[in-house]
């Protein structure tokens, strides 16, 4: 689904990824990645969803290479995104929102969207009204309009508590699980990933240190020493 | 499961409700649109004098000029400050058009309303993606270079420099003759319809999914191209559109005076325009023009005493601070207001 | 000819610098644009004009940027903290329109024409170096120019509340996170940038002239660099009042036709190649 080629992006001096390599094949499998502050977890889905242009390196996307392409083509090209500091239309109702988005891309079931975040509730109300909690859903569901091929979440459980944040996860889970589809998730709540990521990736400083299922992650030495140690 | 069904029986009944009620409010809308639109047309000429007409048919078009800002404005975000060098432009190519390219009334309108187009694309191509500031800016800069571009020397022989140029054509445009158009109580019809038409036109893009494209990319630009949205193409549109406006509401005002001047190209105008849609208020199409009607009256009030400019900047603060929604936002929340009050008394 | 293009621009972007370094602070803090820096540049010239005659030049220096401070104090307590919630562009237009009272006001008291303001008898004169006669007068106005520039930067760099505003400047949200008071340091910011725009107004009577159109050249001149800087960057500005001067003075020399096109021109030039401008500043939205 997603090959990430030598990838680097550098802000000015500051090396904020250097030659990382991705895979992200399994469909219907939940990646995670998890890594320290400033191990430039945020900056890779940046990267791959093309809000930042990478310094070097290559991004494939279903065999072709799309490092350059813009971020609409990538959207309607069924990779999607959310974002951790909630990005949503705070002016319009969720449904207008909702509904906005699904008329570009097609897609005339939001209410499957509008049942799996639980915003059935809400449809009318403001964006900027609702609470922060509800914000957070609204920004994956406005992700998940178009049934994504290739769904990017960028800590969806910031400013949540860690049972919604659980919540969240398997209702995240279940959808990649039912729609066969990929799914990274950059999560600072390393216990929601463990118990529902099927791949675990982790990063620090910029660089790719670890791959594999939870179990060997939690095992890893050098993981244990830069990142999980020091959280335990 | 059970929420789903739930609501999607709740979104066809109210389908269903919505329509009948809706339908005949809508039946009754458009007729009393149609009596005010007539009542407007013809009524001025028998009720008022002469110089009363001059003004409305100024403060009209005014009005049509601040419709543009306002348009760019709540739909787009985006602040221009050279709406008059197109209003003013067009009237310089509409005479040079007849004038050095021997081209008929109509050809004339024709191409220079092509040549606004061209222009607005163009420049709107390249200023589109800066900030809304830059883009204040920028269309300020590209509005100072048409007026000094029409002083230069070399381009005296079109322009006549500061002195203006009189336009008039000889024959007939659209059945009327250059002294139809310079009659007051003549023009006044042809203005309204205009500005009805023109408002009407922009009311329809606002509820159109451009309106809807537009006002979300305003809200959050980053946020729509995440959603797979072209955010460049709907603004640049939007900008062509203002242009557009501007440039017909140009042409009205060269066929009415038969004289343009480096002062119809002014940042003067272009800030009267501004300030007209700020008083109307820039959420509606008729705030605007109604704006521009009051802005051409009060001027007249005060002008004479050089207060025009002090009320302009009075004008400005009042409005945004007090009356952000201008004269029709602030009448609609009272008109909400009463309503709410007199329901309660009656509940 | 060159050395003499070079002083004159040079004379030119130290009026220039001081007035747009203080609207880049203030977009800095407020992410407003004041366009009323030119009233308030006018302001200081008149009271300058005013002042300079009862006391003299060098009190007008003083004594017309103190002032002018207390207007800036007034501006942000009474204008940018009240409408801080609102959409920006609002308040910049109110700002405008503020703008425009001010300077009708002005001219209410003090008529429709120009004023003349002579240089002190220290200042009078001119100096020749170099083979060139230059007046002593616009090598004080760089000198002034040059060292608040200097000052401003030391300031910016080195104090704590210079921190803080850069801090508040490149991240508003961290910044309040780490409990910088952002109304504080706007109160004297606004009240810094007030004093500059009548540092220069005062600056600019013996050089220009105080008249009624001063405020809108002025303010548009100064738009035009800070977009062209970046908007809220200070060294941006800086950079592009060096080249607002430049290219005004040499325009006014090889092609006084168009001269009056040629910041436009720049404008647009620098705005196509780099879209937000030569400095790093902040988005503003």
């Amino acid at each position: 689904m997603l090959e990430i080629d030598k990838l680097s992006v550098s802000y000015g001096t500051v090396h904020a990824l250097q030659e990382v390599d991705l895979e992200i094949a399994g469909e219907g499998v939940l990646h995670g990645v998890i890594g320290p502050n400033g191990a430039g977890k945020s900056t890779l889905l940046d990267a791959v969803s093309g809000r930042r242009r990478p310094t070097a390196g290559a991004i494939r996307y279903r065999g072709q290479d799309i490092t350059r392409r813009s971020v609409a083509w990538r959207r309607r090209r069924g990779m999607a995104r959310s974002f951790q500091r909630t990005n949503i239309f705070q002016d319009l109702t969720v449904r207008e929102q909702l509904s906005l988005v699904a008329w570009r891309l097609g897609d005339d079931r939001i209410s499957d969207v509008i049942e799996v975040m639980d915003l059935g509730d809400y449809l009318e109300e403001r964006a900027g009204r609702i609470a922060y909690g509800v914000q957070r859903r609204v920004d994956v569901a406005l992700a998940l309009i178009g049934r994504p091929q290739l769904l990017l979440l960028d800590e969806p459980g910031a400013g949540l508590s860690a049972e919604e944040t659980l919540r969240l996860f398997q209702h995240v889970r279940d959808l990649v699980g039912e729609r066969r589809i990929a799914a990274v998730v950059v999560e600072h709540d390393v216990d929601a990933v463990f118990a529902c990521c099927g791949v675990v990736t982790v990063l620090d400083l910029g660089r790719h240190l670890a791959t594999g299922v939870p179990a060997e992650i939690r095992a890893d030495q050098r993981v244990i020493t830069a990142y999980l140690g020091s959280a335990a | 499961m059970n929420g789903q069904a739930a609501t999607r029986v709740a979104y066809r009944r109210g389908a269903a409700l919505v329509p009948s009620a809706r339908g005949s409010r809508r039946i009754l809308a458009g007729a009393a649109a149609l009596l005010l639109f007539t009542i407007g047309a013809f009524a001025p000429q028998y009720l008022a004098n002469d110089f009363l007409l001059r003004l409305a048919d100024g403060g009209l078009l005014l009005g049509i000029l601040a419709l543009s800002i306002a348009f760019l404005m709540s739909q787009a975000g985006l602040v221009s400050l050279g709406a008059a060098s197109v209003y003013g432009g067009v009237g310089y190519l509409f005479a040079i058009a007849m004038s050095q390219w021997y081209l008929s009334p109509l050809a004339a309108i024709v191409a220079s309303m092509v040549v606004v187009t061209v222009y607005a694309a163009i420049l709107g191509a390249l200023i589109i993606r800066t900030t809304p500031l830059a883009f204040m800016m920028l269309t300020l800069a590209a509005g100072e270079m048409i007026s000094h571009a029409v002083l230069l020397e070399g381009l005296r022989d079109y322009t006549s420099g500061a002195d203006g140029l009189v336009v008039s054509f000889g024959g007939t445009l659209f059945g009327l003759e250059a002294g139809d158009f310079a009659n007051s109580a003549r023009f006044w019809p042809i203005v309204w319809t205009a500005a009805w038409a023109i408002g009407s036109a922009v009311w329809a893009v606002r509820r159109s999914r451009l309106g809807a494209v537009l006002r979300a990319t305003r809200q959050n630009e980053e946020r729509m191209r995440f959603s797979g949205f072209d955010t460049y193409g709907p603004r640049l549109a939007a900008f062509v559109l203002a242009n557009v406006i501007a440039g017909a509401c140009g042409l009205l005002h060269v066929l009415n005076s038969g004289f343009v001047s480096p002062e119809s190209l002014g940042l003067g105008l272009s800030t009267n325009a501004l300030v007209s849609a700020l008083i109307g208020g820039t959420a509606t199409s008729a705030g605007p023009l109604l704006g521009g009607v009051i802005f051409a009256f009060a001027q007249d009030q005060f002008g004479a005493h050089g207060l025009t400019q002090l009320l302009t900047g009075l004008a400005i603060v009042v409005f945004i601070v007090l009356f952000p929604s201008g004269v029709v936002g602030a009448w609609r929340d009272f008109a909400q207001w009463i309503w709410r009050n007199r329901n309660r008394e009656a509940g | 000819m060159i050395p003499l293009l070079i002083a004159n621009s040079l004379a030119l972007a130290s009026l220039l610098i001081m007035m747009s370094s203080g609207l880049a602070l203030i977009y800095g803090l407020r992410d407003v644009i004041n366009f009323g820096h030119g009233a308030l540049y006018m302001l200081g010239a008149y009271l300058g004009y005013s002042i300079a005659h009862v006391a003299g030049f060098w009190v007008a220096l003083v004594a017309s940027p103190i002032l002018l401070a207390l207007v800036g104090a007034a501006l942000e307590n009474l204008v940018l903290r009240p409408l801080q919630r609102r959409s920006h562009i609002e308040v910049a237009l109110v700002t405008l329109g503020l703008g425009i009272i001010l300077g009708q006001v002005l001219i209410f008291f003090y008529g429709g024409e120009a004023r003349t303001v002579d240089a002190p008898l220290s200042l009078a004169g001119s100096v020749t170096a170099f083979g060139l006669t230059y007046p002593i007068y616009r090598l004080f106005l760089i000198g002034v120019g040059l060292s608040s520039c200097a000052l401003l930067a030391i300031w910016l760099n080195f104090s704590t509340s210079g921190l803080h505003v850069r801090a508040v400047s490149q991240e508003p949200s961290v910044a309040r996170m780490m409990g910088i008071d952002a109304d504080r340091l706007s109160l004297l910011v606004t009240s810094l940038s007030a004093a500059l725009a009548g540092v220069a107004g005062v600056l600019a009577g013996p050089y220009l002239s105080v008249d009624p159109g001063m405020d809108v050249t002025m303010i548009v001149s100064c738009l035009i660099i800070v977009v062209i800087g970046g908007t809220g960057s200070i060294p941006g500005a800086i950079v592009a009042a060096l080249l607002y001067g430049f290219v005004q003075v040499a325009g006014s020399v090889f092609l006084p036709d168009l001269a009056a096109l040629a910041p436009y021109a720049l404008l647009m030039a620098v705005l196509l190649v780099a879209p937000r401008g030569i400095g790093r500043g902040r988005v503003l939205d």
